[in-house]
């Protein structure tokens, strides 16, 4: 089955902006992969003007959620690192794997979808020492300055919502049917950091796909 | 329509659900979203029920909508063949600045968005070879996510915003939302297409054609001027009663009095310092808490209210004014959610009082360009839904007004006692009355007084809420007995009738001022006053009247004394001329 890949437009965020935008990115994207019957929840944003539709799962919620109280964790502990990004993956699960597969391995993704963060460092206002005046000068133009740039974020949002949309909708066949089962609401998914530079872990199963791939006759099931 | 007779029977006829399903699907979410009398009702979140109570039809495409509104099955009936276009029209109502012959606002209608499903057939159909029990289900899948992606796309598209706007106001706006139905329209002219984006949706196969959606919307919307006509839900501007920021000379007190009764408790988004108890008198505000009540010794509050956005109870449901009571009933304590922590040192003024009178006289009210009392809070208005059932035809044409009544006197919220009575008819304190006693949001005033502040559209709306206590009501009864014998009318009419209990105090004052004895005795003046002021002041009788016996008898000595000289005198003079006349025998 083909992977069908989406690169998000890369979106420039302050840390505090992150749980917002992730959350309604990731929401977004498995709203219109929850293919089982369920009840869309309208959500506002709050640092936005901008409208989002959950499917309603609460497991979907927690999991979203989690991972992205982790994926904060992970930018406070490399606050070197301004280009992020995160993968979620929709995956089948295979069904004869050898022994020595790990657990991703049981699974065949079919789509991926990579979500481009560009974490900016918060804007601190210039001490001057000229005086008071000089400095709620800095502090007007530092506040007129992130307004300016929170109006182009929620543009840049709603970009990458449209461009979600568009996505969804030009490819259709690769997507798998929903089972009419209560138990599989949504695609099962995963969500794993992927930053711009090496990753040990992005490493680690890099080569493993490619030793399955690769056909060599021990990893052949 | 005409299936292709090649296709299986079961097949024909699973397909052709698909696709006559589609049709209210699509036009339910699409008014769902826009028109709110249409919005659906037993849409829950509770995820427990799960499926059970759904009705069948609304599980189509695994996307429960809810109960469809009555008007929707109307509106589809007429939609009867599925290779008629449905296109939906959402039309906005909108003033123009042109005005009539009466000088009355003309109100001009612009197609904001434009909705189209249609089952394209084509006339000549390609062969299928995919098996016919897969293609059922490849096809119900793509309809599932055409359908998702509808569902999104209706909550970014600007439309939304405005819709959710409207329906959120408390004002009847001269702005209104209307959709229209039918199966052919008008082609947009070329000013109006060069305003107008368009997104079309993939097309879904559905053999022996496809369905297609696309919407055609404007993307700019500022050009109505929506933010300036229409009353969004009030806001509590925090620093509109000052601060000790911004005016460091005025006295603040500090934290300390717990609000009793008819209190209210906000969180705040900035940290400010909590509230305090103060010896020195502060006129209350309409949005403290305790504004009616009977005022007690060193018990004064000056709070500053930040809002919050607070859940209520269900985080998944973040409406837009920024705030919605949960309408719990308050507690004698007065807590109750939405909770808001009251903070001080925002006191517009600090009054000084007669404490033989009332806290709520004020010598600021002599002086009416000086009232610092806020502006007069906008009404609030139900959402009344329409219940119009136009008949099935071609075109249909549906509206919803959003928030407007014909008494134009309406509270937003169930189970508050309006009432029209001129008396508690102060624009801010109004409608308030409830016999549950709980805190109230809304407002109501008479059209007149609304129609003046919907023209200032800078008229800011600080203030939420009042409340009115039962003993605060006998107490404004009376102010207003006494306004009615004592003040004159010159200080009713020059301030608003909402501070007619206030002046009323104030006329009483300033008559009993102008009718004490002054504090120079004035023999001339005195006696007049100081009669008026003894039969009133019975503590100062035995005093006045020794003063008054003192000055009785001076005047009347002097009479008297002048009596005895003007009787001296004839005396003088007769006995002189009856002396003349002995002499003279």
């Amino acid at each position: 089955m083909n992977c069908q890949v989406c690169q998000l437009k890369e979106l420039e965020v302050e840390s505090f902006e992150i749980r917002e935008v992730l959350r309604c990115i990731l929401h977004t994207i498995v709203f219109h992969r929850a293919l089982g019957l369920i009840r869309p929840k309208d959500i506002d944003l709050e640092l936005f003007d901008i409208t989002y539709v959950q499917c309603g799962e609460i497991e979907v919620e927690k999991k979203i959620d989690d991972r992205i109280e982790h994926f904060i964790s992970w930018i406070e502990k490399h606050p070197n690192k301004k280009k992020t990004q995160l993968c979620v993956s929709f995956y089948k699960a295979k069904s004869k794997q050898p022994w020595y597969a790990s657990k991703t391995d049981h699974r065949s993704f079919w789509e991926r979808w990579y979500i481009n963060l560009n974490v900016d460092v918060v804007l601190h206002p210039t001490k001057s020492p000229v005086g008071n005046s000089k400095l709620v000068m800095d502090l007007g133009d530092a506040s007129e300055a992130r307004s300016c740039r929170r109006k182009q974020l929620e543009q840049s949002l709603q970009q990458v919502l449209f461009q979600i949309i568009k996505f969804v909708n030009d490819k259709k066949d690769h997507v798998p049917p929903p089972i009419n089962d209560d138990r599989e609401i949504y695609c099962p998914f995963e969500i794993t950091i992927t930053s711009a530079s090496s990753d040990s872990t992005f490493g680690k199963d890099m080569w493993k796909r490619i030793l399955l791939n690769s056909g060599h006759p021990s990893m052949i099931s | 329509m005409d299936f292709p007779e090649n296709l299986p029977s079961p097949d024909i006829g699973r397909l052709e659900q698909i696709v006559s399903h589609f049709f209210p699907k699509a036009l339910h979410i699409v008014l769902d979203s826009r028109i709110p009398s249409l919005q659906s009702r037993g849409r829950t979140r509770d995820r427990s029920s799960g499926g059970l109570n759904v009705k069948k039809s609304d599980k189509w495409f695994n996307l429960i909508m809810g109960d469809r509104p009555a008007a929707l099955d109307k509106l589809h009936s007429w939609h009867r063949n599925i290779l008629d276009s449905m296109i939906i029209d959402i039309i906005l109502i909108h003033p123009t600045d042109d005005d009539d012959d009466h000088g009355n606002v003309r109100s001009a209608e612009t197609v904001i968005e434009r909705w189209v499903v249609q089952y394209e057939n084509p006339l000549i159909m390609s062969p299928q070879t995919s098996d016919p029990s897969t293609r059922y289900q490849k096809v119900y899948k793509k309809a599932i996510i055409l359908l998702r992606s509808l569902y999104a796309q209706t909550r970014l598209l600007p439309a939304y915003r405005v819709s959710r706007q409207l329906s959120s106001s408390l004002a009847s706006s001269r702005y209104e939302m209307v959709y229209k139905v039918s199966s052919f329209s008008d082609v947009f002219s070329p000013p109006v297409t060069e305003t107008m984006k368009e997104f079309r949706f993939s097309p879904v196969e559905v053999p022996p054609g496809r369905l297609c959606a696309s919407v055609t919307y404007r993307s700019d919307l500022s050009d109505f001027n929506l933010g300036a006509h229409i009353t969004l839900p009030p806001r509590i501007i925090t620093d509109y009663v000052g601060s000790p920021a911004t005016d460091p000379m005025r006295f603040f007190p500090s934290p300390g009095q717990s609000f009793e009764a008819t209190s209210f408790h906000f969180q705040g988004r900035a940290g400010r310092p909590p509230l305090t108890t103060s010896s020195a008198s502060e006129r209350p505000h309409s949005w403290t808490s305790g504004f009616h009540r009977p005022p007690t010794p060193n018990q004064s509050f000056s709070p500053d209210f930040h809002w919050s956005r607070t859940d209520g109870g269900d985080s998944h449901h973040q409406l837009s004014p920024p705030f919605s009571p949960s309408g719990s009933p308050s507690t004698p304590r007065g807590s109750y959610s939405p909770r808001i922590n009251v903070r001080p040192g925002t006191a517009p003024v600090t009054i000084p009082s007669s404490a033989t009178f009332n806290r709520y006289v004020s010598s600021n009210f002599s002086e009416p360009s000086r009232n610092p009392l806020p502006p007069f809070s906008p009404k609030s208005t139900r959402r009344s839904p329409s219940s119009q059932d136009s008949l099935p035809g071609i075109a249909l044409y549906k509206s919803s007004r959003s928030g407007e009544s014909p008494s134009g006197l309406i509270n937003h919220y169930p189970g508050h006692k309006l009432t029209k009575d001129s008396k508690y008819d102060s624009g801010r304190f109004s409608g308030l009355l409830s016999s549950s006693g709980s805190p109230r949001f809304g407002f109501s005033r008479s059209p007149s007084r609304l129609s003046s502040d919907l023209e200032d559209p800078d008229c800011s709306c600080p203030f939420d809420f009042d409340d009115v206590d039962e003993s605060v009501l006998q107490y404004r009864l009376k102010c207003q007995s006494l306004d009615r014998r004592k003040t004159s009318s010159s200080i009713s009419q020059s301030l608003p009738i909402g501070r007619k209990s206030q002046d009323a105090a104030v006329g009483v004052l300033v008559q009993m001022l102008k009718t004490a004895p002054p504090l120079r005795q004035d023999s001339s003046t005195y006696m007049a006053s100081s009669m008026s002021g003894v039969q009133r002041e019975g503590s100062s009788v035995s005093g006045a009247e020794s003063e008054f016996s003192m000055a009785r008898s001076t005047s009347d000595a002097l009479e008297e004394l002048r009596n005895y000289k003007q009787l001296k005198d004839l005396l003088l003079s007769k006995s002189k001329s009856v002396g003349g006349a002995t002499r003279v025998h």
